[in-house]
């Protein structure tokens, strides 16, 4: 077959395709603020978390630094990987995909969310600054101090706002099961937040005691049922939001089941909000609430097997694009480790092996599974699909992207295996009367180890801001478009050339 | 031709219940968001609601109020994030009847009375001990130089030095919070540890520590041997050995001179020991400055580490079980009973300098105690074995002979002799009433600082409950 010689520049120029020269019918004003704020957090306060691992190895390595004193620095950690980075990156989605949802043209207020996202940035940072600085309610989860959670709780609410109003003026008339949970989680998690902190009593405002009821036990019972509702109606409803869309969009797949969608909503509802008091199951609280909590804990997996099937039901016959499609090994690495949490979970929330790992480091392997293995991971996953759909380009670079990938996916997992043989380690040996000091000694091999994996999920982030920015600042569809025609003409060299 | 309009063609499917499942069960925003607050609300109900509601346990008898201070002090406590490594209840598999008492007792609901326990501190790890029961188990000094920098008296430990965090009026909040959190047993062992340091400073001639971090910036204390009076025909070493149970005063080694066992000693001298006794083992470690008295000095050759009245035993008891009044720790429960042996073997090696480094000690170096004329002369004339306290123990019933005890296992019941200011009167009535006004003191203040605090009390009849002991049972 010839080859045409007489392509013309302006016709070496033109897209490959017409739809890609179109402009983006959707602003994504708002998902943008979001989204890019919450990587730069992400790197923050994973910087938390290497510091954090880095005093269980060397206490000193900090020393006579009060602000990056470790019991200061780890309520940052944990406030931030919540509220900074996973609360940021899921309003980025929510903006992302609602108006794709429902048929409209963007969000009810575009403006709304960039000041929002900005009002939220300032917001964490000034909770942050007055943890590192030795102002904290003390309650764990909660412990940004009053005007802090006075500020994000309006900050919330005018999200709401936004949010319902871009539902009530939709096109489509029946909604999506990702658009149930972006109304109903939002609100959950204000009503969650609002009595969970006990806004109504500010207290000394500016430390501790504040927001926390007078009787220590009701307080105790009230913060874990608060905490751990912060996983049961927020992160998790927006994982299973998120990947609800992401799945039968990126295999163009319809969702294998409603009934089951039905299924994981009212069962999250239903059994979620009472697991709470499993966090102090060997406390004196009442036995009853203990029971719910145990109760709860497993009725949990009826929604978590329903999400799971109808996941791998709409993958059937798509599994090819596990491999092909990195948002989409994303979205399922971290639906995997969502399955998994929700069973380890369940087993810790039974007295006999609570007794063994409550208050080891087998919990923290467990929040990491939650909050690194899944949400992070799938964080990951939807950020580097929305910038490629919203500056309508390709990623800079791929292989960044599995760099991105598999140190996420390795470290974790060296991160999480690591902590949980440490964890048994402690239990084992609490249990045989040997004191808490005497272990230390026998963990310090397992907290170098979680330095080391912690550090390579640390540069996955980083890798991530640097890809990200690149595709921002670069043009990567014409970078890609040219060298497709260098492959091309290699291929088949234009006659005499 | 969709799916459902196929199956009503279908005859077999029968009419009226054919519609497809979305349609009946279609989810509306209103349904999403007002449906999904109802059985949010429901469940709040339940699990929060009502148990704040209806429970509410009265202080049990242990309780007590914090005073003043110790509310400040709780509150950096909470403030700057203690209990993320630091849990607030002991639970029942955590009490052993071992021997270091860190969880004697299981904490009750009645434990958590009072508005001074807001917020409240139950934790979700263990990075270090629990706190809930840890009052009186140190001396304040201790307290003092471990906030300071917790490697200066546990050079195993994790925690973070506080000496960037807290000003000198901060640290001693925080020591009152902790000498004063675990309820009346607590404070009975607080005020025992109060009354024996007391006594040891009288004793040995020593001023009170330093306060707050100061003994960071001042030289160590030194004892005034001057005002010190012994009285007449008295073992000098006598009112030391009372903190001694007597059955250990002339015992030998268990455990016979080898390498092995002075290297293993070596180890856990080096592991343990050197942030007071120094890595010289001449009493001047990092935190030597901060405690009165200042810890012991193994180099001398000539008494063979502290005179011919301390024999091995004497040594062992201390390590086993401290030494209350200096900041000379329990290790009953972290060293094993041959590795103490060890250590005890190791230490009578020092003056021949086997701390040096790459210096394996050798048998040789060992130095053999013998026990002094005075001694034997003591033990045979005026504290007999047989009047060994822990012998007679169970006719004891009042907690603060039973606390006093505790402090001072070498006296027996009638034992009574001055200490070596010439003035002050040791015996075990004595240091029970002793204790006994420490604690009233300690508690009567607290209440005081709650009545004014308008805090909820519970009747003054809570107050009059007498302390217990538990584990020493």
């Amino acid at each position: 077959m010839a080859v045409r010689t007489d392509v013309t520049p302006e016709e070496t120029r033109a897209p490959l395709t017409e739809r890609a020269a179109r402009p983006s019918p959707f602003p994504d004003q708002a998902a943008r603020h979001w989204f890019l704020s919450a990587i730069v957090w992400l790197t923050v306060v994973d910087l938390f978390g290497l510091v954090l691992a880095t005093e269980f190895v060397t206490p000193e390595a900090f020393g006579g630094i009060s602000w990056l004193s470790f019991s200061r620095v780890r309520p940052s950690h944990v406030n931030g990987v919540i509220l900074a980075w996973l609360t940021m990156m899921y309003f980025g989605a929510l903006f992302y995909m609602l108006p794709r949802l429902v048929g409209t043209r963007g969000m009810w207020s575009e403006r709304l969310g960039v000041w929002c996202a900005w009002a939220w940035n300032v917001m964490y940072a000034l909770g942050v600054i007055g943890l590192l600085t030795g102002h904290s309610q003390g309650r764990e989860y909660g412990e940004f101090i009053w005007p802090v959670d006075i500020l994000l709780l309006v900050i919330w609410c005018v999200n709401i706002v936004n949010i319902l109003a871009t539902v009530q003026m939709r096109t489509i008339r029946p909604i999506y099961v990702s658009v149930w949970f972006f109304i109903a989680s939002p609100i959950w998690l204000a009503v969650d937040y609002a009595i969970g902190n006990v806004i109504w009593d500010p207290g000394k405002i500016w430390s501790a005691p504040s927001g926390a009821l007078t009787n220590s036990l009701s307080d105790a019972i009230l913060n874990w049922w608060y905490a751990h509702n912060l996983f049961g109606l927020w992160l998790t409803p927006m994982l299973l939001a998120i990947t609800y869309y992401i799945v039968p969009r990126v295999t163009n797949t319809p969702l294998y089941s409603y009934t089951l969608s039905l299924i994981s909503f009212w069962g999250m509802a239903f059994f979620y909000t009472g697991v709470g008091d499993h966090h102090i199951l060997q406390s004196p609280t009442p036995a009853w609430l203990k029971t719910i909590a145990e109760v709860s804990s497993w009725m949990l997996l009826v929604p978590v097997f329903a999400f799971t099937i109808n996941i791998l039901g709409t993958m059937k016959g798509n599994w090819d694009k596990f491999f092909t499609n990195l948002p989409l090994r994303f979205t399922l690495t971290a639906f995997f480790f969502y399955f998994l949490v929700n069973i380890q979970g369940a087993f810790e929330a039974l007295q006999p092996f609570n007794r063994l790992t409550h208050f080891t480091n087998f919990v923290v392997a467990h929040a990491h599974l939650a909050l690194l293995g899944a949400f992070t991971i799938l964080g990951m996953g939807v950020i580097d699909y929305m910038v490629a759909q919203v500056y309508q380009r390709p990623l800079f670079s791929r292989s960044l992207t599995e760099w991105q990938y598999w140190l996420v996916t390795v470290g974790f997992t060296g991160f999480f295996s690591v902590l949980t043989l440490a964890g048994f380690q402690q239990g084992f040996s609490w249990a045989q009367g040997i004191p808490e000091v005497n272990v230390l000694p026998q963990l310090h091999a397992y907290y170098i180890a979680r330095g080391i994996f912690g550090a390579m999920i640390v540069v996955s982030g980083i890798i991530q801001i640097v890809n990200i920015g690149l595709t921002m600042f670069t043009d990567t569809a014409e970078r890609r478009r040219l060298e497709t025609l260098r492959v091309a003409e290699a291929v088949a060299p234009p006659v005499g050339g | 031709m969709t799916e459902n309009e196929h199956e009503r063609d279908d005859p077999r499917v029968p009419r009226g219940w054919a519609r497809h499942p979305p349609e009946r069960m279609l989810i509306t925003p209103l349904i999403a968001g007002v449906g999904g607050l109802i059985a949010f609300f429901v469940v709040v109900f339940v699990v929060v609601w009502l148990p704040i509601h209806t429970f509410d346990p009265a202080a049990s008898a242990d309780w007590t109020p914090l005073t003043k201070d110790a509310v400040k002090g709780r509150n950096l406590f909470a403030s700057n994030g203690c209990y993320v490594c630091h849990s607030g209840y002991s639970r029942p598999q955590d009490v052993r009847y071992a021997l270091y008492f860190l969880y004697p007792k299981v904490s009750q609901p009645g434990d958590f009375f009072g508005s001074d326990q807001t917020p409240n501190l139950l934790g979700t790890e263990r990075t270090g001990p629990d706190l809930s029961q840890e009052s009186g188990w140190h001396p304040d000094d201790w307290q003092r130089a471990h906030f300071y920098d917790p490697r200066y008296m546990d050079p195993l430990s994790l925690m973070p030095s506080m000496k960037s965090l807290f000003s000198d009026s901060q640290v001693e909040q925080l020591v009152t919070y902790v000498e004063t959190r675990s309820g009346k047993s607590g404070l009975l062992r607080y005020a025992g540890q109060l009354y024996a340091k007391h006594i040891v400073l009288v004793n040995q001639g020593f001023p009170e520590p330093y306060r707050g971090f100061q003994g960071a910036h001042k030289p160590a204390l030194e004892g005034n041997d001057k005002i010190l009076h012994p009285p007449k025909g008295q073992l000098e070493e006598a009112p030391n050995l009372s903190q001694i149970d007597r059955g250990y005063w002339l015992s030998g080694n268990p455990l016979p001179v080898t390498q092995q066992n002075l290297l293993r000693g070596k180890e856990v001298f080096l592991d343990r020991c050197v942030g007071c006794h120094g890595v010289d083992g001449d009493g001047k470690g990092p935190g030597a400055s901060f405690l009165s008295p200042t810890p012991a000095d193994f180099t001398d050759k000539d008494d063979a580490c502290c005179g011919g009245d301390t024999g091995p035993g004497d040594f062992y008891y201390r390590i086993l079980r401290g030494w209350p009044g200096t900041a000379m720790e329990n290790f009953g429960d972290r060293l094993s009973v041959d590795d103490i042996w060890r250590v005890v073997l190791f230490l009578k090696t020092i003056p021949n300098d086997t701390l040096d480094k790459n210096v394996v000690p050798e048998p040789s170096d060992y130095i053999k105690w013998q026990p002094s004329k005075e001694l034997l002369a003591w033990v045979k004339s005026t504290q007999k074995l047989e009047n060994n306290v822990s012998f007679s123990k169970a006719e004891f019933a009042d907690p603060y002979i039973q606390e006093a005890m505790r402090i001072f296992p070498g006296l027996a019941p009638g034992d009574s002799f001055l200490v070596n200011d010439g003035k002050t009167r040791l015996s075990l009535r004595d240091a029970a009433s002793g204790i006994k006004t420490i604690y009233d003191d300690l508690l009567n203040r607290a209440w005081a600082d709650a009545r004014e605090r308008d805090g909820k009390l519970p009747s003054v009849a809570q107050k009059a409950i007498p302390p217990t002991v538990p584990g020493q049972q």
